[in-house]
């Protein structure tokens, strides 16, 4: 009984802190007041060089503690609660469902990148075959919920979605695409294996809820630990960016069709990891709160799919053919959907 | 003497979340040894076919205890894996 009363009280305590964690973006939501830097160019360039990124992180972190905080708790949580047996369960049965839970359960289970590889293999490897485990591939890096929730707060609401249902249209349809192609196809032949269904073997053991929410901000502090570094470095980056770059040059070469084009041919070679890709194209194309084009920055979000770490990985599991197609399909999905959402809403 | 056997299943090269797994699951082990149950623990590559055909596709790091999977994409900690291991002794 006493256990009981014990595991209520830890669990009490570590929900009070995640909604006092959610209350404080609330609360700022309310209050308006923005998550990210806000000193404008023109003063930053009056600081001596050594002191531009002491300035620029400490305007960061006065504003964006709590977003950070936010994020890495969030995507602890999800990734603790997010039912994974599912996977295993259905993966396998279908082609349909395939592509369905490679879109949908993708955002979730990847925040942690060893974890994107291993599941790429397997369900290439199943009866699902090299469609979804394509389709899993391109979705995962693209809109995981780390980077989503980065987007919407440093950048845009509305950038955030677009890209997440761009991301699940051009991943489908290179899954389906190279699915059909006929050296897909042998990469699939090759390494299907007849899986003698196995639920009877996975009996996953839930601890107590005290445990698996304390197991959730562990995660996240262990996310934090792994991004945080990249990210500051991300932040110096383009505290001089911001100061020096001027808007002249964004406007000639970053804007426009020219700029669609530029921003995704920069954005898949040019390894940043993901959450940097967020925070450099925020001190690019965001000046003074305007968005100068936001079809260049949506193309330029896009490229994470097609860098070249993420190739390598997949390389060596499959061939390099299926790996430039599914790289060249992605690459044209950020030009057209870039080109298209800078159209339709009038910032190209 | 009893024997137990468990399988961590995780990347190659180990992964940081998988080390973590495979400490708990050897330190409850460690334990259990003074109770008179033998835990045989081995490690298996979560991209080989071996073990996709044998269990399906895993979230890493997965743990199963005699051929099935009881834990997947968190790591459990030393205690919770000495009442599964006894559990399995059984």
């Amino acid at each position: 009984m006493e256990e009981k009363t014990k595991r209520t009280v830890r669990a009490g305590i570590i929900l009070a802190f995640v909604i006092v964690v959610i209350g404080l973006l609330i609360y700022s939501r309310i209050q308006a007041y923005s998550l990210a830097p806000t000193t404008p160019p023109i003063e930053l360039r009056d600081y001596p060089l050594w002191a531009i990124p002491i300035v620029y992180l400490y305007d960061y972190f006065s504003h964006g503690t709590i977003c950070l905080l936010f994020a890495f708790t969030v995507a602890g949580l999800i990734y603790e609660f997010v039912p994974k047996e599912v996977i295993t369960k259905y993966m396998g049965s279908s082609k349909a469902l395939g592509y369905g839970l490679a879109l949908g359960m993708a955002p979730f289970l990847t925040v942690c990148s060893c974890t994107m590889v291993p599941l790429f293999g397997g369900v290439l490897y199943t009866g699902a075959g090299i469609g979804p485990a394509i389709t899993f591939m391109l979705m995962a890096p693209a809109s995981n919920i780390l980077a989503i929730l980065l987007t919407g707060e440093m950048i845009s609401w509305e950038l955030a979605g677009v890209r997440i249902a761009v991301s699940a249209v051009v991943a489908l349809v290179a899954g389906i695409v190279i699915s059909k192609t006929p050296w897909g196809k042998a990469v699939e032949k090759e390494h299907q294996i007849n899986s003698s269904s196995s639920s009877s073997k996975i009996e996953i053991v839930k601890p107590p809820l005290d445990e698996r929410l304390w197991a959730a901000l562990k995660f996240g502090g262990y996310l934090a630990k792994q991004i945080l570094p990249f990210f500051i470095l991300g932040l110096i980056a383009v505290g001089y960016l911001e100061a020096f770059l001027p808007e002249e040059i964004i406007e000639d070469y970053l804007t426009g069709v020219g700029g669609v084009l530029l921003a995704s041919v920069l954005g898949g070679p040019l390894y940043t990891p993901t959450l940097v890709e967020i925070v450099l194209g925020r001190g690019i194309w965001v000046k003074e709160g305007v968005i100068l084009s936001k079809g260049a920055l949506l193309s330029w979000l896009m490229g994470q799919p097609y860098d070249v770490a993420n190739a390598l990985a997949v390389s060596r599991i499959t061939r390099w053919k299926v790996v430039l197609t599914y790289m060249l399909i992605a690459w044209a999905g950020s030009v057209t959907f870039g080109l298209l959402y800078g159209f339709l809403s009038g910032s190209l | 003497m009893k024997e137990v056997k468990v399988e961590v299943i995780g990347t190659e090269p180990p992964c940081m979340r998988c080390q973590a797994s495979r400490k708990s699951v050897e330190k409850a082990a460690e334990k259990l040894r003074q109770s008179g149950i033998r835990v045989e623990i081995e490690k298996a590559n979560i991209m080989s076919k071996e073990v996709v055909g044998k269990y399906g596709v895993l979230v890493s790091p997965a743990i199963a205890i005699n051929n099935v999977v009881k834990i997947m994409g968190r790591i459990p900690n030393e205690d919770e894996m000495e009442k599964l291991l006894k559990e399995a002794a059984k």
